[in-house]
């Protein structure tokens, strides 16, 4: 187990959040140089030397302070789709394609993370009534975003999440072909929607990075199920060409991901403790009310109709695959049996809601 | 003659022999002043045990460019295309003759009525008048191969119909032989030549396609169907029963240009996120389906305004449509990607993916050129734009790698992406690839 730097403080320069743990030896997977490496034998996530401490010690501060933090209740959490048995079927039925597609798929939106760099930070000490000294929101423009980005798309010559989620379906699934179609599966949605003010009050910088920072927390909250679900089925020997490092890798990931959820859950739980200041310099607005009003606006639309609406063109693209192969009718109605289901929450379901837990 | 009589293989009719003694000899002259403006001045380094590759070609680069768009545009015709597909390779001219050469569009003199009616009325095999109620013997706009006419049918249809030039065959014809010429007699003169004659190959292959206006039908077809379902991209309808290999007969659209942010206005189109949906839509061409409009120049984009007042693009002009290779959407986007990242490793992977080779097989110089094109970027790093300084950069940096082979689909993408970054940067918007895919 790594030992944090033991330290008490709450300032960190850009340089102190990108810095590495004193790795032994760094991870090299299908050719290509990755980010992170190992200390006594275990698998250590890249720049942690004091960006661990650091959230901790943000975290720590939000206790003190007797402020609660935000938390999304698991039950929101859609399952993946495919589930472990269905995908393992068509694995074993060699229906390869769509596992190799949403492998792909999520090895792109993880390298999309890295538009996270480029969110417009606004300026706190005009926007926010009390000091955001020594705390994780001072910290986002000054390294947090970009260690974040360099974490999910990689940088200069370490490949990051991008490429590890592309070993790790080459590696699970003998570099197979990836189809035609994935870039038009990820553009396949509509234009681009105008999006309607939230709080027409704040700053446009401050409204757009709550919405950019809440998307992210909940997308990589909903990939917990992602990650258990690959980490079984790439570590299958059944249907795994290598399960122990296909399952390793994304076991890897999924410890890189624990700071981001930790630092934008800090930040933004110390934001809800705060006041807004509107854009005109004088309205106020409860952190909390804003905050929460934010989670709750996009909670309801990605635990409901996108979750569902991926769901079902899932299911199409598998029955189009399946429809291909010899027995299609039986090997379709045998996928469909494995499916554990989902009850999705109603749009207007009150208890979609934010729940807090103690810091 | 009617529309399936008319579909014979293109063939060359030779031309008058003054016709053709006139265009070879402004060819040949033409050729021999470029050269001897370059020739001038490296005897004269010479002479002087000067340097001649340390000098600064720009201005002959200038004065050179410039003395072809004038033939071309006093000659008409083929030279005229030449010209535009010059205009399209960064990769092997100099920017001057590229930005010069580029502006051979659609500015050209009309043929006269007669014999445009003479083409339609060969091609559909009946009087004009039996087809169309009304024809406008002005056309609305002229370009190097055809002319678009304004026309409604006896049913009723306003329409836009492009007819061919009659003699432009013959002129295709007599313009290669005198090129190929020229380039042969370069090639013999010159110390250290560009080899021109594959060059000359691709663009015979090339104009031969374009002069079937049925693959332009096809094209504009097979782009409709990608896009039949988004409401905020059309494609003109095209009434094949009168469109032949000279001849396309299509509805008539009218609309705002899309660098006019005035004209954007005054037809009441809502331009927040404008270039994300114009992206958007070059980037399903080209990433998703690798088969794309090439030349998306403002001409050939026309806004409306949906009933909510969003916009909807209207594509005209599918003569420079290009297939892509397999493979090469996602080998695009792993570039791109890479380049945002800084992750060279992985643009190294991604350029040998798209095609893009040096003759020794050495990495940096394919480095170099990613560097040079990103230090041209507005904030230094790249983001998902190409915009038309990183492309003239690029382009820059290849010409002075002599080393480094690029391809040409690559080419072709590139100059559509900093087409449409042009289009962005009219209106205060960014043409960004990456963003429009996010």
């Amino acid at each position: 187990m790594t030992q944090d730097v033991a330290t008490d403080r709450q300032e960190f320069s850009f340089d102190e959040l990108m810095a590495d743990d004193p790795f032994e030896k760094s991870l090299v997977t299908n050719d290509i140089q990755c980010h992170g490496g190992y200390i006594d034998g275990e698998y250590v996530s890249p720049r942690g030397a004091l960006r661990r401490p650091a959230i901790r010690n943000w975290r720590e501060r939000l206790s003190v302070a007797d402020h609660p933090l935000i938390t999304i209740p698991e039950k929101y959490v859609p399952p993946n789709y495919p589930n472990y048995d269905q995908a393992k079927y068509l694995l074993q039925e060699g229906v390869v394609e769509p596992v190799t597609r949403a492998l792909t798929i999520i090895a792109i939106v993880e390298g999309f993370g890295a538009r996270i760099r480029e969110v417009s930070v606004p300026d706190f000490d005009a926007e926010v009534e009390e000091s955001v000294d020594g705390t994780a929101l001072a910290h986002l423009a000054s390294g947090l975003f970009e260690a974040h980005a360099r974490d999910e798309a990689g940088h200069r010559d370490q490949g990051g999440h991008k490429q590890m989620w592309e070993a790790a379906r080459d590696a699970g699934l003998d570099k197979p072909e990836i189809p035609d179609d994935v870039l038009l599966r990820l553009m396949s949605g509509g234009p681009p929607a105008t999006r309607k003010r939230l709080y027409p009050e704040l700053s446009e910088r401050m409204e757009s990075m709550l919405l950019m920072m809440t998307n992210v927390l909940i997308i990589e909250t909903f990939a917990e199920d992602t990650f258990n679900w690959a980490k079984k089925l790439l570590g299958d020997p059944e249907v795994s060409a290598d399960p122990v490092q296909a399952a390793h890798i994304v076991d890897c990931i999924a410890r890189d991901e624990v700071p981001h959820v930790d630092y934008l859950t800090v930040a933004l739980s110390e934001l809800r403790a705060r006041t807004l200041i509107g854009a005109d310099g004088q309205s106020t607005l409860s952190g909390a009310d804003v905050i929460d009003g934010v989670f709750r606006r996009q909670l309801r639309g990605m635990a409901t109709v996108r979750p569902q609406q991926s769901r079902e063109r899932s299911q199409a693209d598998i029955h189009q695959a399946v429809s291909d192969k010899r027995r299609a009718s039986s090997v379709a109605r045998q996928f469909e049996e494995l499916d554990s289901g989902w009850t999705f929450p109603h749009r207007d379901d009150e208890e979609l809601d934010v729940l807090l837990k103690s810091a | 003659m009617n529309a399936e009589a008319n579909s014979s293989v293109l063939t060359f009719v030779p031309a008058s022999l003054a016709e053709r003694a006139y265009r070879s000899a402004q060819i040949s002259w033409t050729g021999l002043r470029v050269w001897l403006h370059y020739q001038t001045l490296i005897w004269w380094d010479k002479l002087r045990r000067r340097d001649p590759d340390a000098r600064d070609l720009h201005a002959v680069h200038q004065k050179n460019a410039d003395l072809i768009f004038h033939t071309a545009v006093s000659l008409r015709g083929m030279l005229v295309k030449m010209c535009q597909v010059i205009g399209t390779r960064s990769d092997i001219f100099p920017r001057e003759y590229v930005s010069v050469l580029s502006q051979c569009q659609d500015r050209l003199p009309a043929r006269e009525f007669e014999s445009i009616r003479q083409v339609v009325e060969e091609d559909l095999g009946k009087p004009i008048e039996s087809v169309f109620a009304e024809f406008e013997t002005a056309p609305v706009a002229a370009a190097s191969l055809a002319q678009v006419h304004r026309a409604q049918l006896v049913t009723g249809e306003e329409v836009a119909v492009k007819v061919q030039y009659p003699d432009i065959e013959h002129i295709m014809h007599t313009d290669m032989t005198a090129s190929r010429r020229i380039a042969a007699l370069y090639a013999r003169f010159s110390d250290n030549p560009i080899d021109f004659l594959p060059l000359l190959d691709e663009l015979q292959t090339h104009l031969r396609m374009e002069l079937d206006f049925r693959r332009e039908v096809k094209s504009a077809d097979r782009i409709r169907d990608f896009f039949s379902r988004d409401q905020d991209v059309r494609v003109p309808m095209v009434f094949e029963e009168f469109s032949t290999r000279r001849i396309i007969t299509m509805e008539f659209v009218t609309g705002a240009k899309p660098n006019d942010l005035d004209e954007l206005h005054a037809a009441g189109i809502d331009t927040q996120g404008f270039m994300l949906r114009l992206m958007r839509i070059f980037n399903r061409m080209i990433l998703a389906h690798g088969f794309f409009h090439a030349d998306p120049h403002p001409g050939n984009i026309f806004v409306t305004a949906d009933e909510r007042g969003k916009p909807v693009f209207t594509l005209l002009d599918f003569g420079l449509s290009k297939q892509l290779p397999r493979g090469f959407g996602m080998g695009l986007f792993e570039l791109m990607f890479s380049m945002m990242t800084f992750n060279e490793s992985a643009m190294l992977r991604a350029f040998r993916e798209l095609g893009f080779d040096t003759r020794k097989g050495d990495d940096d110089s394919l480095l170099y050129i990613a560097r040079r094109m990103i230090s041209r970027s507005d904030t230094g790093s790249f983001q998902g734009e190409f915009t038309e300084d990183m492309t003239d950069e690029m382009f820059d940096a290849v010409r002075e790698s002599p080393i480094v082979t690029v391809p040409t689909d690559f080419v072709l993408v590139a100059r559509a992406f900093s087409l449409l970054s042009g289009i962005g940067h009219a209106i205060g918007q960014r043409g960004n690839a990456l963003d429009a895919m996010s």
